[in-house]
């Protein structure tokens, strides 16, 4: 990027600076500090109530690691996070693709349609879908009554087998626009010229798209998955309000894992830290993975 | 190219079957919202109520502690908006224009902010916020926000601020203007508008916030609306009816701002998530 020629280069850096310097207190402050905090409380034994710390090694990775419900609880992760992400990439991309259509008459309404669940806040969308998954009360249940199917009535969010894939499903309704709209804008940036010569030359939409959409769109598809994994990792707010974790532990995620630990009744503060270490750092992994390709970018915007 | 018939109506099928995917549960919360109470758990479901009631509304606007939530997600949001708006444009425009020791690693730190996950920060917040009496205070719950509102607010304006061109700034500079004068004569009215719509996008993202509203107040006077429809119960169970009336409330503020800001926002944040 080309700067200004002004005045000599230290001043300037210095006005910079310091125009940057409330920012860095803030990040300093709320970011550096909390997680310095959390990896000297996951090492800590944490007394309550004036938070006394004393040095007691590994033993609250023990602790939260050894708990009766931790595989089940990294299964869920698991679980949650590979569907959400598949489940909200293949819907994304394939309304990307169709939306992208831009001679299909309607279109415009037809993107901020399905654009929608984006812009509903995550409370509403959990409260939204329990009640549409409620079991006495709710449309699904009351639609499958009344096509005379009432036997695949199901309780969806209270018995073990259906709440995850309830969860999800509410968490690809929410999700998916997001995506389809990065990919949209990635495929409107590609040049038409391809498509016509390909065209020409006897390609059919199929090889159009795995030939010249794909290869196009892939260092956004690249970074929408690594944002769309790790707050898969980090999710709360949808599942805590949906099933709170439950039944019986069946949707209970590392991030619901934390919040139990430390605000569930038992002040866990030492353990809850413990597994947010582990979240800090698979996001850490996941940033290494996602931020190089900023900077590819970058390089490629400045050529 | 010419359009096949037969290949628009499956197109026109799949978009339509998409469409409906996304609209669907919304629609259904309005019509649960303005059906009258004794028709909200009616069977079969109908999806257009026979008669339209206001009842569930009047409930929730006349209920003072739905009014306090209410209030208490415009005053922090707001607050908090605010405040990231004033560091944001210092730091945006900082980042934009100047190169100094510690750039990098900050705009850095900046971005992965968006990947730290929260949950994890929920512990040492609320330890930090209970040593300094913050804990349940407004002003607590404010600087918290700043965690979310500034880094968006920054990473969103710093890219506004990059497609402007240096030369006007040039000018004023070797016109003898200050480059605090600069950006506040020059660069804040040229790009009002765009500060306008991360404004709004920030404070919408702090309007949904949930998680740390959750975990750094108790009891109701500083409970935000998020926290309030999370636990919308009472003896009778689940009141629906006010649920969803609230729910659509709580969603306004957000419609309006996407539908004001679509496109500039789709912009911003498709270049951001790509470019540096």
């Amino acid at each position: 990027m080309k700067l200004p020629v002004l005045t000599n280069a230290r001043k300037r850096n210095l006005v910079g600076l310091l125009m940057a310097t409330p920012a860095t207190v803030i990040l300093l402050v709320m970011m550096a500090y909390p997680v310095i905090q959390t990896f000297v409380f996951s090492v800590s034994e944490v007394t309550l109530p004036f938070f006394k710390l004393s040095f007691n090694g590994i033993e609250n990775f023990i602790t939260a690691f050894t708990k009766p419900d931790i595989v089940k609880i990294i299964t869920n992760t698991l679980v949650w996070t590979v569907f959400s992400v598949v489940l909200r990439l293949i819907l994304g991309l394939g309304t990307a693709l169709i939306m992208n259509n831009t001679h299909l008459r309607g279109i415009t309404i037809m993107r901020v349609i399905s654009l929608l669940p984006w812009t509903v806040p995550t409370i509403v969308t959990a409260n939204t879908w329990r009640w549409i998954f409620q079991s006495d009360f709710g449309v699904i249940n009351g639609t499958l009554r009344q096509l005379g199917l009432g036997s695949l009535a199901k309780t969806w969010l209270a018995s073990p087998a259906t709440a995850m894939p309830s969860i999800l499903t509410a968490a690809t309704w929410a999700g998916f626009p997001f995506v389809m709209m990065m990919l949209l804008s990635a495929m409107q940036g590609l040049s038409k010229e391809h498509y016509e010569a390909a065209s020409i030359d006897g390609a059919n939409s199929f090889q159009l798209f795995l030939h010249i959409t794909l290869p196009g769109i892939k260092p956004v598809l690249f970074v929408v998955v690594a944002l769309e994994t790790i707050s898969a990792i980090n999710a709360f707010d949808l599942i805590f309000i949906m099933t709170g974790g439950g039944p019986a532990g069946t949707t209970e995620t590392l991030g619901l894992f934390v919040y139990r630990l430390a605000f569930g009744g038992g002040f866990e503060f030492g353990p809850a830290s413990a597994v947010s270490v582990v979240m800090i750092l698979i996001a850490v992994i996941g940033f290494l993975i996602y931020a190089p390709t900023q900077k590819i970018n970058k390089k490629r915007k400045l050529v | 190219m010419k359009s096949k018939t037969g290949y628009n109506i499956i197109t026109y099928a799949i978009a339509f079957i998409l469409c409906a995917f996304s609209i669907l549960p919304v629609l259904w919360v309005l019509s649960t919202s303005l059906k009258p109470e004794t028709m909200v758990f009616s069977s079969p479901p109908r999806w257009i109520p026979e008669i339209v009631s206001f009842e569930h509304y009047k409930s929730v606007l006349s209920d003072p502690r739905m009014l306090r939530y209410f209030f208490n997600s415009f005053a922090t949001a707001g607050l908090s908006t605010i405040a990231a708006l004033i560091v944001g444009i210092l730091g945006a425009y900082g980042f934009s224009r100047y190169r100094f020791p510690g750039h990098k690693t900050l705009m850095i730190s900046i971005l992965f902010t968006r990947m730290l996950p929260r949950v994890a920060l929920i512990v040492p917040f609320f330890v930090t916020l209970q040593k300094l009496k913050m804990y349940n205070t407004r002003a607590g719950l404010v600087l918290v926000f700043l965690i979310i509102t500034m880094p968006l607010s920054i990473w969103l304006l710093k890219g506004f601020f990059d497609g402007i061109p240096f030369e006007i700034e040039e000018a004023a500079i070797v016109d003898g203007c200050s480059p605090l004068g600069v950006l506040i004569r020059i660069v804040i009215p040229i790009t009002l508008p765009a500060i306008a719509s991360v404004g709004m996008y920030v404070f919408i993202t702090a309007w949904n916030e949930f998680l740390f509203a959750l975990t750094m107040t108790k009891g109701i006077e500083l409970r935000t609306i998020s926290v309030g429809l999370a636990f919308f119960i009472d003896e009778f169970g689940v009141r629906w009816g006010p649920l969803m009336a609230a729910s659509i409330l709580m969603s306004i503020p957000a419609m309006i701002v996407f539908s004001l800001f679509q496109k500039s926002l789709i912009k911003g944040l498709s270049e951001g998530a790509v470019k540096g």
